[in-house]
């Protein structure tokens, strides 16, 4: 069933997202999100906040426990929508068995590219991401930056429409950080929509369009930079993030009492 | 860096199934001195040793040589091993470092998400039966009598254990998990249900008892297709291997499908 079905629809749009844990603990909680098709996206959080599960739950990582996601109309678990997501995660998860470039041709196989396509699109990205002298060299031997580059690679591999960034530059040095964002500016000119969490305000600030605050597992304020230092009569995000960031903190603990 | 555009692309799920299966047998084929040559290794060490060495102090079981009688079942035993080994430790290790994610993630059904998993343990599988098949007949003698039988034995318990495999690479907690299920289950089992004995010669009750021992049947259907000679009927052995199978092929297809230890 599509959510949130319009002429244009959305790039996702996530409608009462609830995700409780085994454990009982309430990561998610009636969540509602859309994110315009086209916009560079950012979601902010503190650790714990309940991103890295809203990620898991849009690329079908998480089993919701209620709510709806959908992906340019389409029901977030189809194959076309999955087919439109490219993910980088936040931990660096390569198949320890294939090289550089296996990776990448694995990658677009799994995602349904033909073998000549995939592989002519893993040798351009090979280019892209400058890993053409670890090309033929398995992924538990790259260095970390590498290791980041490739897996930026792997989430652009098959084109996706929506690429979902976990907090890509963590432990990135300052160089590759540059060339990283320059990269995704570029694909988000071109038409990609971007999600991005990151824990850098000052970049969220610099590339998103829109900025969306999760706290307590909910989106606890949402809008340019701009228009949230101005709701919040303060002079930074920072100083936004850490008076929503409580809030939503003290939500979420008066909701675990109450169940 | 040079930017590269987005495209409208198709999913194409059976493309993804058989580029999974075709990472799966890569594993097997990049690992073939861990993954075929040790349990080939083993399984003919066991035919001389037992075979060839005691054979003649032996007397003959069913009509057949000790060094041939006991072919089927060792064939059977490292068939059995093998996948369900390959396909533990690739779920498992998947699960562990978290590339699981990269198949979850793709468009693909959870059906076929499962059979790309289970031809890696397939092919380990029976590339190990047909080598032990071509080295061990010539070497001990024995018979090929029913092959098509055979075929449909093999193909069964390579199915059966490599579905056991995904299911204890799901479940497992620590490699710890999927050693003990193999030493401790699966072994024991395999070599009470007759691999160098027929359970015939045991006698009330220990006869009776070994009826209950599901790895009993595959081994005897695996004789049957190589000697023509079972201890119960093969139709009744064929046929209690295929439940088996298709009990463990439904719980791994149900670990799919749910998401259940997989996804949390």
């Amino acid at each position: 069933m599509d959510v949130l079905a319009s002429q244009t629809p959305a790039a996702l749009g996530v409608k009462g997202l609830t995700k409780r844990y085994g454990d009982g603990t309430l990561a998610l909680h009636d969540l509602d999100l859309e994110v315009p098709a086209g916009s560079f996206f950012g979601l902010l959080g503190p650790n714990g906040a309940g991103k890295t599960t809203l990620i898991g739950a849009i690329c079908n990582l998480v089993r919701p426990t209620a709510g709806e996601i959908s992906v340019f109309g389409h029901e977030g678990s189809s194959m076309h929508a999955r087919r439109m997501i490219g993910i980088a995660e936040q931990e660096p998860n390569l198949d320890k068995f294939l090289t550089v470039f296996e990776t990448l041709l694995y990658h677009g196989g799994y995602y349904g590219m033909a073998k000549g396509e995939a592989s002519e699109r893993a040798e351009q990205m090979i280019d892209a991401f400058d890993l053409r002298a670890k090309r033929d060299v398995e992924a538990p031997k790259l260095s970390g930056g590498m290791r980041r580059r490739l897996l930026l690679a792997r989430a652009l591999l098959h084109r996706p429409n929506l690429v979902i960034l976990d907090e890509p530059t963590a432990g990135v040095d300052l160089e590759l950080r540059h060339e990283l964002w320059s990269y995704i500016r570029k694909l988000h000119e071109q038409g990609t929509t971007i999600l991005l969490t990151t824990h850098y305000l000052e970049e969220a600030e610099a590339l998103c369009d829109e900025i969306a605050l999760i706290s307590g597992g909910r989106i606890v304020a949402r809008d340019t930079a701009t228009g949230l230092k101005d709701s919040h009569g303060v002079g930074t995000l920072e100083e936004v993030y850490l008076k929503t960031v409580s809030s939503g903190r003290i939500a979420l603990a008066e909701e675990a009492a109450r169940t | 860096m040079t930017a590269l555009p987005p495209t409208q692309v198709e999913p194409h799920p059976w493309r993804g199934l058989a580029w999974l299966s075709r990472r799966e047998c890569h594993r097997v084929l990049k690992l073939w001195k861990q993954t075929i040559l040790a349990p080939v290794i083993a399984a003919l060490l066991f035919m001389v040793v037992f075979g060839l060495s005691l054979g003649n102090s032996i007397s003959e079981i069913n009509g057949f040589k000790y060094q041939v009688y006991i072919v089927p079942g060792l064939i059977a035993m490292a068939m059995a091993q093998a996948a369900y080994s390959n396909n533990s430790s690739t779920i498992f290790q998947a699960r562990n470092d978290r590339y699981l994610d990269d198949i979850l993630s793709a468009p693909m059904s959870a059906w076929q998400m499962h059979i790309g998993y289970l031809a890696g343990g397939g092919l380990r599988s029976l590339m190990i039966g047909v080598l032990l098949t071509a080295l061990a007949l010539p070497i001990t003698g024995a018979p090929l009598e029913h092959p098509l039988e055979l075929l449909a034995a093999v193909l069964l318990l390579s199915t059966a254990f490599g579905a056991l495999g995904i299911i204890v690479g799901v479940y497992a907690q620590s490699w710890d998990n999927q050693s003990f299920i193999n030493n401790i289950v699966i072994l024991p089992l395999i070599f009470l249900g007759g691999v160098f004995y027929s359970v015939s010669r045991l006698g009330t009750p220990w006869e009776q008892i070994s009826h209950f021992n599901p790895l009993f049947y595959v081994v005897d259907a695996t004789r049957y297709g190589f000697l023509g000679a079972s201890d119960v009927n093969p139709v009744i052995s064929l046929s209690i291997v295929a439940v088996i199978t298709i009990g463990l092929v439904s719980w791994s297809q149900y670990l799919f499908s749910t998401g259940h230890r997989l996804k949390p």
